[in-house]
């Protein structure tokens, strides 16, 4: 058990399920605030964004119609480009290393699992938190599914101490994100930020 | 000119001024000690710990995690198991890692079991490891570091005796394994001048012959048989952790929040202490409302004191106006003044402020452990003091043109 633990976080979960039986805990979940980690080490600032499914598409429901897929790839295209979401000031000469952005479904995935009744060629091998398969269980599931996105990022700034104030046109962009929970880590510590669709900008300038 | 005749007009009443000045100086002081107590205590809060990255304990709630691990204020709900803590440790992510086991006590200290990693990756005040004032770390596995108010306290120096106590208030000591006081710590102005330092095992082998909280009557395993045991620990309090880079504490962070073993929570020390800090704001800012309202009472007792002053010297302002001077070398006398009354008041409350300080400094850090710098006012402070001389001058201003106004008819007229 505990070498799995070490494994990666897709791993780790794949554990969790497997467990399923004597070990129930879920994450907090609020529609409305997502929550976004910075972590600055040298020139690399890394970017790990969770927002539930609500602030994004508007429903957290396993997509059942091809608008709600439809819908669903589309917040992925959007999530997957971060200087959309994000305006890093031009003087910290920042350029985007990787962007990947996927869906994770909470709650039904024991539901899918333990069955293991939903057919397919892509079903049990990945263990996706994609949207795939759900629909097979719509019914059961619905009501304990909280969906939320993920997202990372890893810039390369040439100066980030330089990144002063980062503009937030997420919220432009999702209409249903009303807040962001930043946490930002750099080796001199950790501090908190919120981030509203009121004033959506995050001060980094005393970070520096 | 105009600035001599305030001046005499002054001394002319000695007594009021004297009485009003001493009113704002006492607001003043008050309102700059609030506000040195209130940057004090948050400057040494946030000075308490650096440079780690993540605070590990049994899953409550962040700021309470804080307070037990870090301040020894409040108790842990549950233990983090020896089995959790080093899974932990073989995490690639982790550096370092510094186990603490809480729980005994010694007179009214706490001690504090764990690792010579503790002295080694501890850092305050922006990065100051610590230092020994006198001896040395632990070496034996009854050795014992204290901090440097409970040597102070207490009048220990290395080589005395010192016997643990179990629990935090009970009667029941530790008496057949006394440790030895092998070294005593710098003065660091944290709570780790309030602490007994032992090592991990050394928590182990003083509870061996415990069992449910209590000794097991007529026993007890001689020290040298003790040395030789193994002494691993079954659980600890909590764990500080340094992450190799910034860019994996969070993914440490989430890892061991979601970890399915045991309900474990990892803070960031400095979100934690923001957040607690959010918590005591309220508090703080209300008493910075209520000092605020004593430096305007005192004002308002100025204006009160420059009114009934007028009608004294009605007299004085006609004469002065018959003599030729114009309603506003009036008013401008009755400003300057108030003015001079406020930068008195204002002079003499910054006085008492360095005064009180310097008698309250040792008496605070000794029953808070706060430590309150005596450093020249900032320039916060000195803005402080220009607003209540201002604020002196626009309170004024309402006697001063009732003066201006009156000034001539007032005093020329005989009245009945």
């Amino acid at each position: 058990m505990k070498s799995t633990l070490a494994l990666t976080a897709a791993a780790a979960l794949l554990a969790t399920t497997a467990l399923a039986e004597d070990t129930r805990q879920l994450d907090a979940h609020e529609h409305g605030t997502g929550a976004l980690d910075i972590a600055i080490d040298g020139t690399t600032v890394a970017m790990e964004l969770r927002v539930p499914g609500a602030d994004i598409v508007g429903f957290e429901h396993a997509a059942e119609s091809d608008e709600d897929r439809a819908a669903i790839a589309e917040a992925l295209t959007t999530l997957s480009t971060p200087t959309d979401l994000f305006g890093l000031s031009d003087a910290a000469g920042c350029t985007v290393e990787a962007a990947t952005a996927d869906l994770e479904t909470e709650g039904a995935e024991d539901h899918d699992h333990d069955h293991g009744d939903h057919t397919e060629e892509h079903g049990h091998d990945d263990h996706g938190h994609d949207d795939h398969g759900h629909e097979d269980h719509a019914e059961e599931a619905e009501g304990a599914t909280h969906s939320e996105f993920h997202a990372e990022y890893t810039h390369d700034c040439t100066a980030p101490e330089e990144l002063g104030t980062i503009t937030f046109a997420y919220f432009d962009l999702f209409e249903g994100a009303q807040e962001l929970e930043v946490q930002v880590v750099t080796g001199d510590g950790a501090q908190a930020f919120e981030v509203t669709r009121d004033a959506p900008t995050l001060d980094l300038g005393g970070l520096f | 000119m105009i600035l001599r005749l305030a001046l005499a007009s002054l001394a002319a009443r000695a007594l009021t001024v004297a009485m009003t000045t001493l009113a704002i100086a006492l607001s003043v002081a008050l309102f700059l000690g609030v506000e040195k107590v209130r940057t004090g205590a948050k400057a040494s809060f946030a000075d308490t710990i650096s440079g780690t990255d993540l605070i590990v304990g049994a899953r409550s709630g962040s700021v309470q995690l804080l307070l037990y691990s870090v301040f020894r204020i409040g108790n842990a709900t549950n233990n983090v198991t020896w089995e959790s803590y080093l899974d932990i440790a073989a995490r690639p992510e982790v550096e370092w890692i510094v186990p603490i086991s809480l729980g005994d006590s010694h007179r009214q200290f706490r001690v504090m079991g764990t690792t010579e990693a503790f002295f080694e990756r501890y850092r305050y005040r922006q990065g100051r490891s610590l230092e020994m004032a006198e001896g040395e770390g632990l070496g034996d596995l009854f050795d014992a570091v204290v901090g440097a108010e409970v040597a102070a306290t207490l009048g220990y120096s290395v080589d005395d005796p010192i016997v643990v106590s179990h629990g935090l208030a009970s009667f029941t000591d530790h008496d057949d394994h006394p440790f030895r006081i092998a070294g005593v710590l710098e003065r660091t102005g944290t709570p780790v001048d309030r602490t007994v330092i032992v090592s991990l095992e050394a928590i182990e082998a003083i509870h061996v012959d415990w069992r449910g909280g209590a000794q097991i009557p007529g026993r007890s395993t001689p020290a040298e048989t003790l040395r030789g045991m193994d002494l691993t620990p079954g659980a600890v309090t909590a764990a500080l952790v340094g992450v190799e880079s910034p860019l994996q504490t969070f993914a440490l962070q989430r890892a061991i929040n979601e970890y399915p073993e045991e309900p474990l929570l990892a803070v960031l020390p400095g979100v934690a202490l923001q957040e607690l800090w959010a918590i005591v704001g309220v508090a703080e800012t209300a008493l910075l409302g209520v000092s605020a309202m004593v430096v305007v009472t005192a004002l308002i007792g100025m204006m009160a004191t420059l009114f009934s002053s007028l009608n004294e010297r009605r007299r004085e302002m006609a004469i002065f106006r018959a003599m030729g001077a114009r309603p506003l070398t009036i008013l401008a006398l009755l400003v300057l003044e108030a003015m001079l009354t406020a930068a008195l008041g204002a002079g003499l409350g910054l006085g008492l402020l360095y005064a009180g300080l310097l008698v309250a400094q040792p008496l605070v850090d000794a029953a808070f452990g706060l430590w309150l710098p005596i450093e020249p006012p900032a320039l916060r402070e000195l803005w402080v003091l220009l607003a209540v001389v201002a604020a002196g001058a626009i309170v004024s201003l309402l006697p001063a043109i009732r003066a201006y106004k009156l000034s001539l008819a007032d005093g020329m007229m005989v009245r009945t």
